[in-house]
């Protein structure tokens, strides 16, 4: 017998049914659909380190926009409470991860530490926590996530898998030795049927390399050396096949993906020993280097070496950032790289031609560039035993806290660090081992700036008018919208939004401590969030309604 | 030399807070040549409990190993017996400095990375590697085989551990000539005395010390600058600046009183930098000129 009209009490049923049916969904459906890692800047999920595969870090997203961003309110807070408080070396705990947002859920990290929580309350979940054996704890940078998996990187060299639903983990494989002074920072990322993760390490002199592992197993797929083979095409830049083999340039961090191209796009760190070159005398291929690898095979496609024969500590490792725009009327895919060597390059993506080689900070060690637009170290200015004076910061002109691209504005935006430093040659030998040599900072200070894509001129600045930033230690990620805004911070714990388009500040919050990683947007519940790490709180905004 | 370089100078905030200062460039801090206390110097590592303890270490070597993971700190005595036992036992292989000769490099070498008390070198130096070519030394003590593997731990120490490295040596340059540009071209004598401020300053701090200080003292050295902020409607407050940022400054008066003023439309904001000539400096220095100064102030005794 059905009734032909429902009864208040068969709808509330009904209601609750569908409902219940919802939920359930939802519940079922926590994990990431790979797809979403297809698309170009998704709205709803922020499913890896840099919310797409190109690194741009801008969202089309536009309910905060110009006009009404002051009234960008709090939403939530979350503090990292961990046992003991300190971490071991480095003092407080420090977000520098960039979270996923998927299905209403963040998972973000600290070393040693994985969190799940709440998008919409800042709850806590779980808490994923790892004991390490070693290995340093100076950042972790996120997680990875394929369907219901997260994949984590301990600093110790644990490739971790956990269920994104409990936390519990599901296996581990150790990709590098920490008694050998590997460690291990990076947000591993999903492309495809692979795991991509990278290493880090400069204390003792090791051969860096870059992964992939089977998302299911956990098993390694490909491994591509940061240095060439014996007889292979590039060993020529080095002396000997042992300055070679421990020549160094790590993979500390995430790298960005073309799926037409099927390239991937990683930065490499720098040679070792790292500041004493006496040893490696050559370019120390594919130290410093952008290197474009198939994502299938692990071979390399082509490079381009940022800083030849670094002596500075000056990985190249930071962000390649991946976007389509014309240059001289004809469409290009290009990528681009503020380089912690003070140079802004513009590449194209397809075959690593260079389009602009410009610094975007003063400095004094290289003596212009060469045909391919790879800087030329100057001799003169490595480090001394006296001391060699540099016009810029000893940490470099930025370092790996992401950029963004906005193609609204056509800009790219960095946070640099102007300054001056000491470097000293402390290791003299003909076979020097380490660092060999240390840096001394004079006066620093930090500047956010926006270069033109297709010159490198600088189109505004805005230096932080604290003073002097005592050694110029990171400053933090950019993040663009269509909104025409820039969220970024200032070195005291400000986090600031910009007009993208000339640099006005439009409103700010005090958090607690500096931003310490790259801001994020998404849409939940139809409302527009705005996720930063200041320290060891997570902080929400959206707009008051 | 690129086209950021008119950043250093055009940025709003630094013109507006420094502009005032350019003619008082010269009016240096007496406080640039205040002494830090003078950071240990790095004594032998040590480890066991007979030994001095860990805040006689350099400091920054101690938390730089820390960071580093290195695990605990090597024991000198143990080392130094060692060391004799390795030079005539070892190193003709390995070399003297155990980085390699014939054999391999020790300092890279997992046997030595992966041991914690010599419980795995001591093994290998007892036994050999005899299908690698390395003898065995069976007649070799317990104790001696724990002072090698020690000897090791330091090596890889004093490689691995960047906090324990320092200046070789920062008086490399010509005193006469710096002290020709000390009171020439330098400008120096401007504001500083080798008889007044200066007199003594190399017994107080060491040459690498005295390098970086006159070209920029590090932040601790420094006595936080004077503000003075210009209201919209001609008011002035000065004080000693306490905060400064795009948003507020905050600052106490001379009678103490503390303020703290919202950066709105009209404020003007003028830091006093006194170490904006030195600053300057920094673009104009040669190394040559740099170390000549630097042979000169350590004439300083």
């Amino acid at each position: 017998m059905t009734p032909r009209k429902c009864q208040p009490g068969c709808l509330l049923l009904l209601c609750w049914c569908l409902c219940a049916t919802s939920l359930a969904g939802v519940a079922s459906a926590q994990g990431l659909d790979p797809q979403k890692l297809l698309q170009s800047d998704p709205t709803d999920t922020w499913p890896t380190y840099n919310g797409d595969y190109s690194g741009r870090r801008f969202s089309p997203l536009t309910q905060i926009e110009l006009s009404n961003v002051h009234a960008l309110s709090l939403a939530w807070m979350f503090r990292v409470r961990i046992g003991g408080g300190a971490m071991r070396g480095v003092g407080e705990p420090d977000i520098k991860s960039t979270p996923l947002m998927v299905n209403g859920i963040l998972y973000f990290t600290i070393p040693d530490h994985v969190f799940a929580l709440d998008a919409r309350t800042g709850l806590e979940l779980w808490h994923y926590d790892w004991v390490d054996s070693g290995g340093h704890l100076i950042g972790n940078r996120g997680v990875g996530m394929k369907g219901n998996w997260l994949y984590f990187l301990a600093p110790d060299g644990w490739f971790i898998s956990l269920d994104a639903q409990t936390g519990k983990e599901r296996w581990r494989k150790k990709i590098a030795d920490e008694k050998m002074q590997y460690f291990t920072t990076g947000a591993p990322m999903v492309v495809g049927n692979h795991v991509i993760v990278g290493v880090g390490g400069d204390a003792i002199d090791l051969p860096g390399y870059l992964e992939a592992h089977d998302p299911e197993t956990g098993e390694l797929q490909w491994r591509w050396n940061s240095e060439p083979r014996k007889g292979e095409p590039g060993s020529e830049t080095w002396p000997n096949e042992t300055a070679m083999v421990h020549g160094g340039g790590m993979t500390w961090l995430p790298g960005t993906y073309d799926k037409d191209l099927n390239l991937l796009y990683w930065g490499t760190g720098n040679a070792n020993p790292v500041m004493a070159g006496q040893g490696r005398n050559g370019a120390d291929l594919w130290t410093c280097s952008i290197v474009a690898i198939n994502a299938d095979t692990g071979k390399l496609a082509w490079y381009f070496q940022g800083s030849p024969h670094d002596t500075h500590d000056w990985d190249n490792t930071e962000t390649p950032v991946l976007f389509d725009a014309e240059i001289d009327g004809k469409p290009r895919k290009l990528l681009a790289q503020a380089s912690r060597n003070g140079y802004f390059f513009v590449l194209d993506r397809t075959n690593g031609a260079s389009i602009v080689s410009k610094p975007f900070v003063p400095l004094n060690w290289s003596k212009g560039i060469d045909a391919k637009g790879q800087p030329i170290p100057d001799k003169q200015r490595e480090p001394t035993i006296d001391g060699n004076l540099l016009t810029i910061n000893g940490g470099g002109g930025t370092n790996w806290m992401p950029p963004s691209y906005s193609p609204q504005t056509g800009l790219f935006y960095v946070n640099a660090v102007l300054g001056y430093s000491l470097t000293y040659l402390t290791d003299t030998s003909e076979h020097p081992e380490g660092y060999g040599g240390s840096i001394r900072n004079l006066w620093s200070q930090h500047v956010l700036e926006a270069l033109d894509h297709k010159t490198g001129e600088v189109k505004w600045s805005h230096p932080y008018s604290n003073a002097d930033a005592g050694g110029g230690g990171g400053s933090p990620g950019v993040l663009t919208t269509a909104g025409g805004l820039l969220f970024s911070g200032d070195p005291v714990g400000n986090l600031i939004a910009f007009n993208a388009a000339n640099g006005e500040i439009l409103w700010h919050f005090p958090m607690l401590r500096a931003l310490g990683n790259g801001p994020e947007t998404y849409l939940l519940d139809d409302r527009q969030y705005v996720i930063a790490g200041g320290g060891d709180t997570l902080y929400a905004f959206t707009l008051v309604h | 030399m690129g086209p950021a370089r008119e950043n250093r100078n055009t940025p709003q905030a630094v013109l507006r807070t420094r502009r005032n200062y350019r003619r008082r460039r010269c009016c240096l801090a007496l406080t640039l040549f205040l002494i830090i206390p003078c950071i240990a110097r790095s004594q032998e590592p040590q480890a066991s409990p007979s030994n001095p303890p860990p805040q006689q270490e350099d400091s920054r070597a101690i938390r730089t190993r820390e960071f580093l993971g290195l695990g605990r700190i090597p024991d000198a005595k143990m080392a130094a017996e060692g060391s004799k036992i390795f030079a005539s036992t070892c190193g003709f292989c390995h070399g003297a400095d155990a980085r390699g000769a014939s054999g391999p490099d020790l300092l890279r070498s997992p046997v030595i990375l992966d041991d914690n008390q010599g419980e795995l070198v001591g093994a290998t130096v007892r036994n050999g590697r005899p299908a690698k070519g390395m003898p065995a030394f069976p007649s070799l003590t317990e104790e001696q085989l724990r002072d090698i593997a020690e000897y090791l731990h330091l090596q890889v120490e004093l490689s691995a551990n960047r906090g324990t490295y320092k200046p070789l040596n920062v008086v490399t340059g010509d005193a006469k000539a710096g002290e020709a540009y000390f009171n020439g071209p330098g400008q120096c004598n401007t504001c500083h005395s080798v008889t007044g401020d200066l007199a003594h300053i190399s017994s107080k701090i060491s040459p690498p010390e005295l390098q970086q200080t006159f070209l920029y003292p590090v932040a601790p050295q420094r006595s936080a600058p004077g503000v003075t902020v210009i209201f919209a409607d001609g008011r002035k407050i000065t004080g000693t600046l306490k905060h400064l940022d795009d948003f507020y400054v905050s600052l106490d008066d001379a009678a103490g009183d503390y303020h703290s003023i919202p950066l709105q439309k009209g404020i003007q904001v003028q830091v006093e930098d006194k170490l904006l000539f030195h600053r300057q400096m920094l673009d104009k220095y040669t190394n040559r000129q740099m170390h000549d100064l630097t042979a000169y102030l350590v004439t300083l005794k």
